[in-house]
């Protein structure tokens, strides 16, 4: 499998950026908890596909995306209703709903298999903006690994006022006793935590690309930028995602 | 909370955009361009962005603009409400910058009068205790 690597790119790529995005990729292809690593590697090439699909930009330009009616342009074998999860979470998150998760729901995608999904996805829009930020083509997708995926339900998941289970301070468990050690994890650092391997890649590769979740609270951390301009872009990227958290 | 004082409008781009932020106008249409598809209005931001901050600084540009397109998703994806403490310090400021207005702020409960009366206590001193927070904390490592 080919790594990933920014040596094309016209600037120098931190080297804990460039390591933690190679840590990603081999982490998609790798099984998961409860998708294989092929289907991992299916759901990523379905997240990029979702940017171009005709119905996503019909219901983006819709007032509402219920309004339009139609069928996904997909590119592999994934069901219909995890291809709608994967190009309206892509394309147009800022107007998902209780409503259509519990729609999703009840087509028969368990929360387990939906909160990976998210990681999975998240991680190559992750990547694959970086790549669109600093000018270099996005990375080939890498080659799934076999072997069986962990079916790992962490024990300490309960409801906690999100759509899907979480794992609450405190309550981390057995394998998971490590997911929050270094602090207090906002709720967007706990969401995908019914899938404990999803957190600890989403907080790898953002703690390279911003900082560790512990750390975001003190406002006196910078990198080359201040932690204003920082915060700036943070804002305007969250305005445009129409993300009011 | 850092005591600083900013534009927030030009978060929603409802402003002159010019958020005080040294560089700020550049940095939000550099957010703009790569979050859009128009390859020429990206390709002249980047260099935009380049020139004024610096390479390092440009890396980091484009891995919050990452990182909050991967945060926003999360967010939205799992109907997460907001934390209780950031909830109650920033109802007004939400309402200022229009945010109730999304979707997603349909998954944290509407302020009733108690927290935005707490909020509104709260806001004068909140710059205070984080300064004291981060003092019992000491200096960020590295």
């Amino acid at each position: 499998m080919s790594e990933i690597t920014y040596e094309s790119a016209p600037v120098t790529v931190r080297e804990d950026i460039c390591e933690a995005h190679q840590r990603a990729w081999k982490r998609i292809a790798a099984p998961g908890t409860w998708w294989k690593g092929r289907e991992r590697v299916d759901i990523a090439a379905e997240t990029r596909n979702a940017f171009t699909c005709n119905l996503c930009r019909q219901r983006k330009a819709a007032l509402s995306p219920n309004a339009v009616e139609g069928k996904h342009e997909s590119v592999g074998d994934l069901r219909e209703e995890v291809v709608d999860v994967i190009h309206r979470v892509a394309t147009d998150p800022g107007r998902l709903s209780k409503a259509w998760f519990d729609k999703v729901r009840a087509s028969g995608l368990e929360d387990t298999r939906y909160v990976e999904i998210i990681g999975v996805l998240v991680t190559v829009v992750s990547i694959d903006t970086f790549c669109r930020g600093i000018g270099v083509p996005p990375h080939p997708l890498p080659e799934p690994v076999e072997g069986e995926p962990s079916r790992h339900r962490p024990e300490g998941a309960k409801p906690e006022g999100a759509w899907v289970p979480m794992i609450a301070h405190g309550k981390e468990k057995g394998p998971d006793v490590d997911l929050y050690q270094e602090g207090r994890h906002p709720n967007v650092g706990r969401a995908l935590s019914l899938v404990p391997d999803e957190v600890r890649g989403m907080k790898d590769c953002i703690g390279a690309q911003y900082f560790p979740f512990h750390q975001v609270i003190d406002v006196r951390r910078k990198r080359a930028i201040s932690r204003a301009q920082m915060e700036l872009i943070a804002g305007r990227v969250s305005a445009l995602n129409q993300c009011f958290y | 909370m850092s005591g600083e004082e900013y534009d927030l409008s030009a978060i929603t781009g409802e402003g002159s955009c010019d958020s005080g932020v040294p560089h700020g106008k550049a940095l939000v249409r550099f957010a703009e361009s790569v979050l859009g598809e128009d390859e020429i209005a990206v390709a002249s931001s980047r260099q935009e962005v380049l020139d004024k901050v610096g390479p390092e600084g440009f890396v980091d540009a484009a891995a919050v603009v990452a990182t909050f397109s991967t945060v926003d998703r999360i967010a939205d994806s799992t109907g997460i409400p907001l934390d209780g403490m950031l909830d109650v310090m920033t109802v007004d400021m939400r309402t200022q910058i229009g945010l109730d207005r999304f979707s997603s702020a349909a998954n944290t409960p509407r302020p009733g009068t108690l927290k935005r009366g707490l909020s509104r206590i709260l806001k004068p001193v909140a710059p205070f205790g984080m300064k004291i927070m981060l003092a019992i904390q000491g200096k960020p490592k590295g």
